[in-house]
């Protein structure tokens, strides 16, 4: 399991991201990394204020996915914000996922070099 | 086969039993379209909890989809219409995804179910996946779990009553082909009644 040469170079914010990827990859779904961002508000002048990029677009699902910590506080403002998506883009189909150990379950699906990459990842991310 | 008959074939096999291998030499052999994510994600698009197709193909869990109990019967009866459809316009191998209920007392449908030996399944994904014997074992159980669950869940149906299929083919010792030559002798030989006619 290992991401395609063409999304090598990613640079993910998050190795949570890293790992859903992988896993995606995994099951043979494709999908993209923060392909669209949707402003959500604009000053007077037509300036975009805020806007939303979330992590991932599926194609063949036609879904976008938000990943989000177990922390509630940032929990709630991206749902603010999903919301706020949706009744400006009411065409568009968003779903939140809590991020989660992963970890435990790929060593034991016997995907232990993927583990262990997201593991080093998430150690450089606490020490960096 | 009867003149203008629109024969169907509902799939349904495990982890490792080479079921899609299957599929894919019956449609070499009969020209059939094989249906599978296609159903799925068409299945989460109507109903609008695209999320739902994606918790489907997430056979080992690993995403913890978590998804309201009031979605799931939309996805359900999205799933039955599909399949449904697919039926009208028949040569079509439905793989997974309940077929063989949804479709039983189909007159035209014929419900195949492949299986194999545990250990022989675990080797299989072991070799195909490039992963630890003892991992792959882990995940011929989990997806016997959650597809055991999905049909007893959704339908009250056991995954291994043997009433669900017509035919039942252990890969063992039987290859994707020859599997292949056996579902479609059946086909030759079904009858508008839904009965088959004799060797």
């Amino acid at each position: 399991m290992s991401l395609p040469s063409n999304k090598k170079k990613l640079e993910f914010a998050h190795p949570s991201e890293e790992a859903f990827a992988l896993i995606l990859d995994y099951y043979g779904i494709e999908w993209q990394y923060e392909p669209r961002t949707f402003p959500l508000e604009w000053d007077e002048n037509k300036q975009v204020l805020v806007a939303f990029a979330p992590d991932f677009y599926l194609p063949q699902q036609d879904l976008y996915i938000e990943l989000t910590t177990l922390r509630p506080q940032l929990s709630s403002h991206k749902n603010r914000k999903i919301r706020r998506l949706k009744e400006l883009y009411p065409e568009v189909n968003i779903k939140l996922f809590k991020r989660r150990e992963m970890h435990t379950m790929m060593v034991k699906y016997g995907l232990d070099s993927e583990a262990e990459r997201i593991r080093g990842s998430e150690a450089q991310e606490k020490n960096g | 086969m009867p003149t203008g008959s629109k024969i169907s074939i509902t799939l349904s096999r495990q982890l490792g039993s080479m079921g899609c291998e299957v599929a894919q030499a019956v449609k070499d052999r009969l020209g059939y379209r094989v249906v599978w994510r296609e159903l799925i994600n068409e299945a989460g698009k109507r109903s609008g909890t695209p999320e739902l197709a994606l918790d489907c193909i997430d056979d080992l869990g690993l995403l913890g989809i978590t998804v309201p109990a009031r979605y799931r019967a939309i996805y359900k009866q999205a799933m039955e219409e599909v399949m449904q459809e697919l039926v009208e316009e028949g040569n079509v191998v439905i793989i997974g995804r309940a077929g063989q209920v949804i479709l039983s007392g189909y007159p035209n449908v014929i419900h195949v179910q492949i299986i194999a030996s545990h250990e022989l399944r675990a080797r299989r994904i072991a070799e195909e996946r490039a992963i630890p014997l003892e991992g792959a074992r882990a995940q011929v159980d989990a997806s016997d779990r959650n597809r055991r669950l999905y049909l007893k869940r959704c339908y009250n149906a056991r995954w291994d009553d043997p009433n669900l299929y017509d035919l039942i083919i252990n890969t063992d010792r039987v290859t994707p082909q020859s599997a292949a030559a056996i579902i479609a002798k059946t086909v030759s030989m079904y009858t508008p009644t839904g009965t088959l006619s004799t060797f």
